[in-house]
């Protein structure tokens, strides 16, 4: 077991390595060949030449590009990601906070799916091919195919902007604010304030999700259902609650859990288009603006805590399968599932 | 006539009509006028593919005979006591002949029956007509251009105008005998019905190259390292592990913003990050068919490792990789549109809906104009749906369960 945890660690330290290095190699070779100069951008559009090549010596940007990735290295082991070009901070200070709001949206979110899927995975299964079970397989299907940012904006259109003029879903309401259209409350500000403005994320962000996961309860629910154990527990009388609490849950959540681990873990490193579209300062959102803007250090930043993020949920998974069940630890592993689906 | 019934108990015969090889009798006596079908009335033979594929038994004169596919014939769709007759049944023996089908047949008696997946192909058929044909087409008729701003075409505030209304006067009511608008306009005038149709071929040349590319990297890959196994294998799965640990859209938008805008490029990024799902979907393929007897059979005659590989095994994984390539294709109609949305798509002005999206939702202009937003969501769900739909009714029509 220890051998199997050490080697899982080494295959992800350097998974991360090779996603820093390969982020460095963009950002600093392919913009230097096309042009796109950090050093310029910083030094303001009517800099002489001598003052963008004084910024690029103070920015430590005229040294190859694998010196430069070597003290980024020596820096995060240490806990420093750098320094932004565009907003004169550390990039872990910037990090922190935004990596907060995206945990409480992802969070939020995660909760949420899990709360739409298992029900309508569990009923579906219950009674395949019942009215319920086609509609819910035409909403999942649905909302499989609906991409998040133009379900974001939908929300915002029909649960925020028409109840605030009067209308919900075409009937005449007196006019109500719900939900803000856009923004973000801190927790440390007021709780349910923060409530309030994440409900339409949280909303936004779990539909995708819960559409799949209802996939997976209904499909690994069924599976279970036509097994002999369940047979044998019918036949003891036991109830279908109790069939599906005590019998078939123990089977099925280990796999839910461990996938729910590898998506909470690949969402962390930024729900970009929620975040986008709802306006939220995460870390998805300030990638999105450091990219624009060339802050190459902050762009770095989000995306190592983004790789680290979904490796460690990634490691994690493997070596909880791995204590649960021994056939892993030989054959190395469950393998990657966390996929960067649009999120 | 009789003895080219005599095959009928061999594997080949795959359609119809077996009889219990019965000790003595191997050959059907067709005297009889009718069979009795006994089958399970429980069973919902139009929703149940699994029931498709299984046996059925008939007897007639103390002689079993299975039925494979009783929708050999219109009349068997009416269950209980169905009766076939010898004619029916002689001229389903012999005249359509004992031959085994072909894949594509076997497909596609499965599939005509799926309405729902008929109704997705026939919707993409009609996208890609409407992405070829029909977007020079409409501006024609229309005489609309695609990048062309109608002054008109924008009230006095500057709003788009609403699907199906007329140009404007100068006092902003609707003109008669000005230019009409299907489905509206956009924030600059132009007509979006033009515009969704030439972003269609956008969509749709994004994504067919983009999977193209995707299943030209993953697959030689995912087959070699699933066939030779050994270090190659470990390179391969150490770089999809790798290629799966990045956060792929902040790459995209990053690699897309360092290499700039263009058709090219969005592909390139596009194939950049999903060449590792038909990879691992073929190398784990091939792992589990390679102990099987009949690869072992091609060894043993001397066929060569290419051979094998695109003679023997590529061959068998042509159901799963259409499937796969359906879901691909789905996905990345999403991830250009997610692009163009972010505005590192194809460059302005030419239209794709990611980016008709995004002006929609830009500085608010839904809650004004909410066609602006709804019109190319629903066209980017539509095409979406459609397409992981149809990957769900070939994946049952190409191998329903229970059928392996």
């Amino acid at each position: 077991m220890g051998r199997f945890i050490a080697r899982r660690l080494v295959a992800a330290s350097i998974q991360v390595l090779v996603v820093t290095l390969i982020a460095y190699m963009l950002f600093y070779v392919i913009s230097a060949v096309t042009g796109a100069s950090p050093a310029q951008r910083v030094a303001g559009h009517g800099a002489t030449p001598e003052q963008v090549a004084r910024v690029a010596h103070l920015l430590g940007l005229d040294t190859p590009w694998y010196s430069q990735y070597w003290r980024f290295l020596v820096g995060v082991v240490h806990g420093d990601f750098g320094y932004s070009f565009q907003q004169r901070l550390p990039v872990a200070e910037l990090l922190l906070p935004a990596a907060g709001v995206t945990a409480s949206l992802v969070v939020g979110a995660a909760i949420l799916w899990m709360l739409i899927a298992i029900p309508v995975g569990l009923v579906g299964a219950l009674r395949p091919k019942s009215a319920w079970d086609r509609v819910s397989a035409i909403a999942v299907q649905i909302a499989i195919s609906a991409p998040v940012f133009w379900v974001a904006p939908m929300l915002a259109y029909l649960l925020a902007y028409q109840p605030s003029q009067g209308k919900l879903f075409g009937l005449s309401i007196p006019p109500i604010t719900f939900f803000p259209i856009q923004g973000y409350v801190p927790m440390s500000q007021s709780v349910s304030g923060w409530a309030i403005s994440l409900t339409l994320p949280w909303l936004a962000l779990a539909v995708g999700f819960a559409a799949f996961y209802a996939r997976f309860v209904r499909a690994f629910t069924l599976e279970q259902l036509g097994e002999e154990y369940v047979l044998v527990a019918r036949a003891k009388g036991a109830s279908t609650p109790r069939i599906l609490s005590t019998h078939i849950a123990p089977i099925i959540a280990p796999a839910i859990i461990t996938l729910l681990g590898l998506d909470v873990g690949a969402t962390l490193g930024g729900a970009l288009f929620v975040e986008v579209t709802f306006g939220l300062p995460g870390l998805g959102y300030m990638a999105f603006s450091a990219i624009q803007n060339l802050d190459y250090p902050l762009t770095i930043g989000v995306i190592t805590f983004a790789a680290l993020m979904a490796v460690l949920a990634n490691t994690v998974a493997d070596i909880a399968q791995a204590t649960l069940d021994p056939r892993v630890r030989i054959a190395g592993g469950v393998g990657n599932r966390a996929d960067g689906r649009l999120r | 006539m009789i003895d080219n019934l005599h095959p009928l108990g061999s594997t080949r015969y795959g359609f119809g009509i077996r009889p219990q090889p019965s000790a003595g009798n191997p050959t059907l006596d067709t005297s009889f006028h009718s069979w009795e079908v006994d089958v399970d009335p429980e069973v919902d033979r139009e929703d149940d593919l699994s029931s498709r594929g299984s046996a059925r038994s008939l007897s007639f004169d103390n002689q079993l005979v299975e039925v494979w596919n009783a929708r050999l014939h219109g009349n068997c769709h009416g269950w209980h006591g169905l009766t076939i007759s010898a004619s029916e049944l002689y001229a389903a023996v012999v005249e359509e002949g004992p031959a085994a089908r072909g894949a594509f047949e076997n497909f596609w008696r499965r599939f005509r029956h799926d309405y729902v997946g008929l109704t997705c192909l026939g919707f993409l058929a009609l996208f890609v007509l409407a992405a070829t044909i029909g977007a020079p087409l409409v501006a024609a008729l229309t005489a609309h251009g695609v990048i062309q701003q109608f002054p008109a075409g924008i009230t006095m505030d500057g709003f788009p105008l609403p699907p199906w209304s007329h140009a404007l006067t100068s006092t902003d009511a609707q003109d008669p005998n000005g230019p009409f608008f299907i489905l509206g306009t956009d924030r600059l005038g132009r007509d979006v019905l033009v515009r969704l149709l030439y972003g269609a071929r956008i969509s749709l040349i994004v994504a067919l190259a983009a999977t193209g590319g995707a299943l030209l990297i993953g697959v030689p890959l995912g087959l070699c390292a699933g066939y030779f196994g050994g270090k190659f294998d470990t390179v391969v799965g150490r770089a999809v592990e790798i290629a799966m640990a990045f956060p792929s859209m902040l790459f995209a938008i990053g690699l897309a913003a360092v290499i700039g805008p263009g058709l090219l490029n969005v592909i390139f990024v596009i194939v950049l990050f999903s060449w590792y799902y038909p990879a691992r979907m073929v190398r784990s393929a091939v792992v589990a068919l390679k102990g099987e007897p009949f690869i072992e059979a091609a060894v043993s005659v001397g066929s060569g490792h290419r051979r094998i590989m695109f003679r023997h095994l590529l061959p068998q994984l042509t159901a799963p990789l259409i499937v796969y390539a359906t879901g691909i294709i789905a996905a990345n109609v999403l991830f250009e549109a997610g692009l163009s949305f972010l505005g590192l798509g194809v460059p302005l002005p030419t239209p794709s809906w990611g980016q008709m999206l995004s002006e929609g939702v830009a500085e608010g202009l839904y809650r004004i104009a909410p066609w602006a937003a709804i019109v190319p969501g629903i066209a980017l769900v539509l095409t979406t749906l459609a397409l992981n739909q149809l990957g769900d009714s070939l994946r049952d029509a190409l191998a329903p369960r229970g059928r392996g």
